[in-house]
């Protein structure tokens, strides 16, 4: 988890794309996802993201992240077969109707969520957010927010692991198989990580006020993110998608 | 009491790793482990406490595989106070903070028997029970982990860099309580510390280690006096110790001094005799 919105270094068309392009391309993925039903529609954009994951040169990232969100895609597609009753029954409680809505909302699950996490991989937060600010003229405050929030999981993750071991080292047992008990667990973690997380974001707004925070503007950015064809390919692409996503029945 | 034999840990996400460590801490001793950072000291403790299991080799604290004992008994027998005491405090006063930690140990019908071990902890160190632990100092949190680790009167006290961020007062406050502990109660103290000064103020035996094997093992004195090893382990003895050594002939050997002016009554006390 720790290393799934971490940035690989690279040279990849995807890795020179512009920030914002990339940004459009997972939006616009995301945007066919929702207006298809056509499940072969959802497998093709499902295949896109992990080629896209291919030419990035992070094939194993994409594969692992895609291996990690199968698992609750498959807590989600039962779920959903056995809740929707609709349809022809097939056999015992599971209806045609039941199973290809649970596929449905799987396969876009998987869709939403590959490039989401993907465009982390060759994207550096921080060109992010300027991109967003001089090239969509977004206020660098709301970039900060954003890039930030992304930025403190990883810490995030890493203090509730230390939390978990003070814990576990006074002999509370998160291994406990009782669930009521492991519910009442969840206070001794969540009040260290509060307390933890609001002195961590006054700590954070200090360091940023004493950089000059407040007198940063669209100007401030020293890179200067332009378009080029591979942008305008992207561009063509996303159109493409979205177009084929309202057309295809 | 604590036992370790040919134990070695490493991490799955790649990190420090411990190889081969193999030693023993008899019951009542203050034992500091010494290093630079990354060198497997905060691994080796909680190799110690269980928190982690060795990949090879065994643990044993008073008999016990660590790797084998559940949670709450491991508890029982070993504290552990780590740098950071907000990681640790998770309740609204410090009666309650106390408490916790003996109710996950000692189960909740021992209320009686709680509330008693409460008091004792609340007036040992000075604290009102219904103070709400995050408006303390920093020091003050550190003592209110303290005690909450004490609460059960573990056997064994682990401490992983105690001192970092207090200032000399509240240092002092917290090791001179520890002391008391080991030297009354019979406490076996394991502390990860940086201040080599705490180190030779308090402890009795190190263990140095570095690129995660154990490279010594003996007094501190004799510790602190080998140069060769403080340099193989990027360690720098205390002062008082490095002015003896320069000082050389009677002073190299005043071993129990801890000041300037203790270093040279023990001098002259070795030259009188």
């Amino acid at each position: 988890m720790n290393g799934l919105f971490q940035y690989v270094p690279g040279n990849s068309p995807l890795h020179r794309m512009n920030p914002v392009t990339k940004i459009l391309l997972t939006l616009s993925v995301c945007i066919a996802a929702f207006l298809t039903d056509n499940l072969f529609v959802l497998l093709f954009l499902l295949v896109f993201d992990l080629m896209i994951g291919v030419a990035a040169g992070a094939a194993r990232k994409a594969f692992s992240i895609f291996k990690g969100l199968f698992k609750v895609s498959l807590f989600l597609f039962v779920l959903q077969v056995l809740f929707i009753r609709r349809g022809n029954r097939l056999f015992w409680i599971v209806t045609d109707e039941g199973l290809l809505t649970a596929a449905a909302v799987v396969l876009r699950l998987l869709v939403v969520c590959l490039p989401l996490a993907l465009i982390l991989t060759v994207t550096q937060v921080s060109d992010i957010a300027n991109a967003m600010v001089q090239v969509l003229h977004v206020p660098y405050a709301y970039a900060f927010t954003l890039t930030t929030a992304i930025r403190f999981i990883p810490q995030f993750m890493e203090e509730m692991g230390g939390i978990m071991e003070s814990q576990t080292a006074r002999g509370v047992e998160f291994d406990s198989k009782n669930v009521f008990k492991k519910l009442g667990m969840l206070f001794p973690l969540c009040a260290p990580l509060l307390i933890s997380s609001v002195r961590r974001t006054g700590a954070t707004a200090t360091a940023a006020e004493v950089r000059g925070f407040n007198l940063r503007t669209r100007e401030s950015g020293y890179k200067r993110y332009g378009f080029g064809l591979v942008d305008l390919a992207a561009v063509l692409i996303s159109a493409a998608l979205i177009v084929g996503a309202v057309l295809i029945p | 009491m604590i036992c370790a034999e040919q134990v070695s840990y490493s991490y799955s996400g790649g990190g420090q790793t411990v190889s081969d460590l193999s030693f023993r801490i008899e019951k009542g001793e203050f034992v500091a482990i010494l290093g630079e950072n990354g060198a497997g000291k905060t691994t080796t403790v909680k190799l110690i406490d269980g928190l982690l299991r060795p990949t090879s080799g065994r643990m044993l604290v008073n008999g016990l595989d660590t790797a084998k004992t559940r949670v709450s008994e491991r508890a029982k027998q070993v504290g552990f106070l780590f740098q950071n005491p907000d990681r640790q405090i998770c309740k609204n006063t410090v009666r309650e903070e106390i408490a916790f930690g003996l109710r996950a140990v000692w189960g909740k019908q021992e209320e009686e028997k709680i509330r008693a071990r409460t008091d004792e902890l609340l007036a040992l160190f000075s604290f009102r029970g219904d103070e709400e632990p995050f408006s303390l100092s920093r020091g003050q949190r550190q003592q209110v982990a303290l005690a909450s680790t004490l609460a059960v009167k573990p056997a064994v006290l682990i401490l992983d860099e105690p001192t970092t961020g207090l200032d000399y007062r509240e240092c002092t406050r917290i090791m001179e309580f520890i002391k008391t502990l080991n030297e009354t109660e019979g406490t076996t103290v394991v502390m990860v510390c940086h201040d080599m000064e705490v180190v030779l103020d308090y402890a009795r035996r190190a263990l140095v280690m570095a690129g995660g094997r154990l490279l010594a093992d003996g007094p501190v004195h004799e510790i602190f006096r080998d140069t060769a090893l403080m340099e193989k382990a990027s360690l720098l003895p205390p002062q008082i110790v490095q002015i003896a050594g320069r000082l050389g002939g009677d002073y190299a050997h005043a071993d129990d001094a801890e000041t300037l002016s203790g270093l040279i009554a023990a001098a002259a006390e070795r030259r009188r005799a």
